[in-house]
């Protein structure tokens, strides 16, 4: 039969899978557990006072105890990109949890339900899909006003429909297979289903849009940063930072390229993590 | 020292060559202690070892055996179309041509215009944008400046030669049945006129009746064209019917070959023995199915005994000592048993229990109907935007009952509306018109239930579907998605004591709560799907072709499991099959469907021994003779 040739075949795969060390995925978890740690204790870690300014030494670069130079008042750079450790990720990972809550549940019941329930679902990621996300961003940040929160809720409603459209399709394949009738056929409740029979099945694609989604909103919040959006202008952010910066390209030109490599370093890390992840898992249910 | 032996032994065997070949001097294909194995070099794993064979000029071998028995490697490595990562070594001679490690050359000089492949399902492996016709153009052969008219004609023949009708050439593959891709799928692989064709289990994804029509049409082609056949197949009777020789694989080894009359007559090894019991009779109820304890190991872990060791009846300490090499034990014929000297009789009569007279099926004592279906309909209809909305009438005014403690037999072709029954039953769809009620309960419309109602219902019924590999959630443990039917029932205060209990009833070690799905075989989950079924004691168990994904071997074990659980419980039993061998050993009574309605009903033996209905008739009629047809005996001739 070619049930035993797929399996061998899957086998072969299998074999050569462990056999690559996933060098890059190690190296992407250091980084990533790196910036966890400057989340915790940024502030702790910072050899200076972030906030501590001194006009003699405005815009300086790297030298003088200053690792990375100085801004535009005077404060070390080095300690105001630890200690913005914080404003930077966690909204982000906010806003990426938060889709994963409200996204998969969504998408997983479209599939589950279908009919009105899916209409409904897929219709709102549409009417989302079809805005031009950081457009509306920037417009209602204005208006309203900012404020970090406001910004991580506009970010987490932009990046919805991504997650539920994922899920929703991952879902459906796991939704028509026989495991699932025959928990209903058991009797197992609806969402009982959706959460302990479909959820672990689309794992994979779940843990990789988790990180993909963290990319975007770390991506978003350091463009609204940027542009006085979000973070307010004088607490400590890779954005904020990014944008001080550009005016003083000429002095100290690390005050743009470190902030800008932060966000390039952990963005890229997420996502090759999230590619390995997914490959991990997807791999997992096929081995004993 | 064994392999040794078993080399000369094969040698031996090579230079005696069999029946219509032997005339037309040496073998068209000679395969020659062919190795297949998975992994990097030095710790590669065997998955098949030391196959040889013949296939002469217009000579049909079959090669048969369960799944992992290594039968599809063979003849991909024939062809040179092994997996990723599997590779092959030995020898494998077409017609003077070295294959194997051939270069790229070789093979497109050979695939396809001498040799060709035909495959098993019929629903992936014809493009889905391409014609019927276009898929054939493509594979006729190139020479010559063909005007367009000369190959619509050429087309329209090659399609008439497969029983297609011309217009057919103009069809996309999704507007044909699987009967009918499968007939251009072989119309393609014929296309180059090859000398040989492999076919891998060409009939397995087919109706009963379709198979006999393909299996009939390939070997008139056969004999026309005088070409050669290698058929792989799991089903012994499909073997038989077509072919002049079978070899026996299991776990990556031969363990018989032999012209085909003498292995249904008096098989010369206990797995060839065991695979011809394990088959229902479609004749006669038999009393006991005999099944083969166990399952199939991994080549690898069979490497230096006797493959079949561990689950056969007759093995002794030397059969684990070393691996047996084939041995010539008549004419034309091996067999890889040390032992066969001394239990040949007792295989002998181990066959003839076979055709023992029919024991009489036990006595039937139905109580009042538990289900009762009455004017069932039920129209599915594709939605508008895939194109033209198509209507498809699953049911068209059912009606049955099954009887408390009855187990009633659900018969009929893929499309006739089997499947929808059982799920409207358990409520899984909603029928348009029509009743359904059980044990008293209306449940036509499972959404109008409230929510005592429809756990009664949950309860009254149970199913076991028809594919183990999906069935079971492949992220759960199988302790969990027992226990989680467990705490549904309410009254199980140890549910770890209840899961091993259960599990023990369905003959599984209490140990297997821990694994997970992909651990188990084909037949060990379907008996987890079986307890998962009567966990919450259902009082009808819906069976929906339960063993037609399983190994001959399993099956026999499966189908003696529902009928213990039937006897043991008095559970009615809905047995939904295509299988009529299948229907005979587990159903009282049968209905037969046709097109969504019932055409015939009554007793087993009165259906089966002599049916009304035409439709029944030709269901009985394409059963493949599980004994090889006098006709094809291994001494015909062919041109």
């Amino acid at each position: 039969m070619t049930s035993d040739v797929r399996s061998d075949q899957a086998e072969g795969a299998a074999i050569d899978h462990l056999q690559r060390v996933p060098v890059v995925a190690v190296i992407c978890g250091l980084v990533l557990l790196a910036v966890l740690v400057c989340v915790v204790a940024g502030g702790w870690l910072a050899p200076q006072d972030p906030s501590a300014q001194n006009p003699l030494l405005s815009a300086m670069a790297p030298g003088h105890g200053h690792l990375l130079g100085t801004d535009e008042l005077g404060r070390d750079v080095l300690s105001r990109l630890l200690s913005g450790a914080r404003s930077s990720v966690v909204g982000p990972l906010v806003v990426a949890a938060g889709c994963l809550l409200i996204g998969a549940t969504l998408g997983m019941a479209g599939a589950y339900f279908g009919g009105v329930v899916d209409t409904a679902v897929n219709r709102l990621a549409d009417m989302v899909y079809a805005l031009p996300a950081l457009l509306i961003a920037i417009v209602v940040l204005g208006v309203v006003g900012g404020g970090y929160w406001i910004t991580v809720a506009v970010l987490l409603l932009l990046s919805l429909p991504y997650e539920i459209r994922l899920c929703r399709s991952a879902a459906m394949v796991e939704v028509r297979l026989p495991y699932v009738d025959a928990a209903r056929t058991i009797g197992i409740s609806a969402w009982r289903i959706i959460f302990r029979h479909v959820l672990p099945n689309i794992l994979p694609t779940v843990v990789a849009t988790f990180l993909l989604d963290f990319v975007g909103a770390l991506v978003g919040f350091a463009a609204l940063s940027y542009l006085g959006l979000g973070v307010p202008p004088s607490s400590p952010s890779w954005g904020t930072t990014l944008a001080e910066g550009q005016s003083l390209i000429t002095q100290n030109p690390w005050l743009s390229i470190a902030p800008a490599v932060l966000i390039i370093v952990t963005a890229s890390s997420a996502t090759l993590l999230g590619d390995w992840g997914h490959e991990l898992l997807a791999h997992a249910g096929t081995q004993r | 020292m064994n392999t040794e032996e078993g080399a000369a032994r094969d040698l031996a065997t090579h230079l005696h060559p069999d029946d219509a070949g032997d005339r037309s001097g040496a073998a068209l294909l000679h395969v020659e202690r062919l190795n297949v194995a998975v992994g990097p070099v030095r710790r590669a794993r065997p998955l098949v070892r030391d196959v040889s064979f013949d296939v002469h000029r217009g000579q049909a071998l079959g090669i048969v055996g369960e799944s992992g028995s290594g039968k599809s490697l063979t003849a991909r490595a024939v062809v040179g179309l092994l997996p990723a990562g599997l590779h092959a070594s030995g020898s494998v001679t077409f017609d003077g041509h070295q294959l194997i490690d051939a270069e790229r050359r070789t093979w497109r000089a050979l695939r396809g215009s001498r040799v060709s492949l035909l495959l098993q399902d019929p629903f992936t492996m014809l493009n889905p944008l391409q014609t019927a016709g276009a898929h054939l153009a493509e594979s006729l052969p190139r020479g010559g400046h063909h005007s367009r008219s000369r190959q619509r004609d050429e087309i329209a023949r090659r399609l008439g030669e497969v029983g297609l009708a011309a217009e057919v050439a103009e069809q996309y593959p999704f507007q044909l049945s699987g009967g009918m891709r499968q007939r251009v799928a072989l119309a393609v692989a014929l296309a180059r006129d090859p000398e040989l064709l492999i076919a891998d289990e060409p009939t397995t994804a087919l109706d009963v009746t379709t198979q006999a029509e393909v299996l009939e049409l390939l070997q008139s082609i056969r004999r026309s064209r005088g070409m050669s056949l290698i058929l792989i197949t799991h089903d012994l009777r499909v073997a038989f019917s077509v072919c002049d020789r079978v070899q026996v694989m299991y776990a990556g080894s031969v363990l018989e070959q032999s012209p085909t009359a003498a292995l249904a007559a008096d098989p010369a090894h206990p797995y060839s023995l065991g695979l011809l019991l394990a088959d229902p009779p479609v004749t006669h109820y038999v009393a006991e199915l005999t099944a083969i304890p166990g399952s199939v190991p991994q080549a690898d872990t069979v490497a230096d005994t006797c493959a079949f060791a561990a689950r056969c009846s007759w093995a002794q300490p030397e059969c684990a000592a070393a691996r047996p090499p084939l041995a010539p034990v008549g004419p034309n014929r091996t067999s890889a048993c040390l032992r066969l000297g001394e239990i040949h009789p007792e295989l002998r009569a181990a066959l003839s229990h076979l055709d023992q007279p029919a024991a009489p099926p036990p006595a039937l004592t139905v109580g009042d109907p538990i289900a009762a279906i009455t004017e069932l309909r039920k129209t599915f209809h594709t939605s508008r935007l895939a194109g033209r909305a198509r209507r498809t009438t699953a049911l068209d005014g059912v009606s049955l009952q099954i009887g408390e403690g009855e187990s009633v037999g659900l018969v009929g072709e893929t499309g006739s509306g089997k499947t929808t029954i059982a799920r409207a039953l358990l409520g899984l769809i909603t029928p348009d018109a029509g009743r359904i009620d059980l044990a008293g309960i209306d449940i036509s419309n499972y959404r109008r239930l409230d929510r005592r109602q429809r756990r009664q219902a949950r309860r009254i019924v149970q199913a076991v579907f028809q594919d183990p590999y999906t069935s079971l959630n492949p992220a759960l443990s199988i302790g969990t998605t027992l226990r989680e039917v467990l705490d549904l029932r309410g009254d199980v205060t140890d549910s770890r004591h209840e899961t091993a209990d259960l599990l023990g009833l369905v003959g599984l070690p209490a140990s297997y709560a821990q694994r997970r799905p992909v651990a188990l075989s084909g037949g060990e989950r379907q008996r987890v799907a079986i307890a998962r079924a009567i966990a919450l004691r259902p009082r009808l168990l819906i069976c929906d072709e339960p063993v037609a994904a399983l190994d001959v071997s399993a099956q026999a074990q499966v189908l003696e499991l529902l009928r213990d659980i039937h006897r043991r419980y008095n559970t009615s039993m809905l047995f939904i099959t295509h299988d009529l061998s299948v229907v005979r050993q587990m159903a009282d009574r049968i209905i037969v469907l046709y097109h969504g309605q019932v055409v015939e009903t009554g007793d087993t033996a009165t259906v089966l021994d002599s049916p009304n209905h035409p439709y029944t008739r030709r269901l009985i009629n394409a059963i493949p003779s599980a004994q090889a047809p006098s006709g094809h005996a291994p001494d015909r001739s062919e041109p």
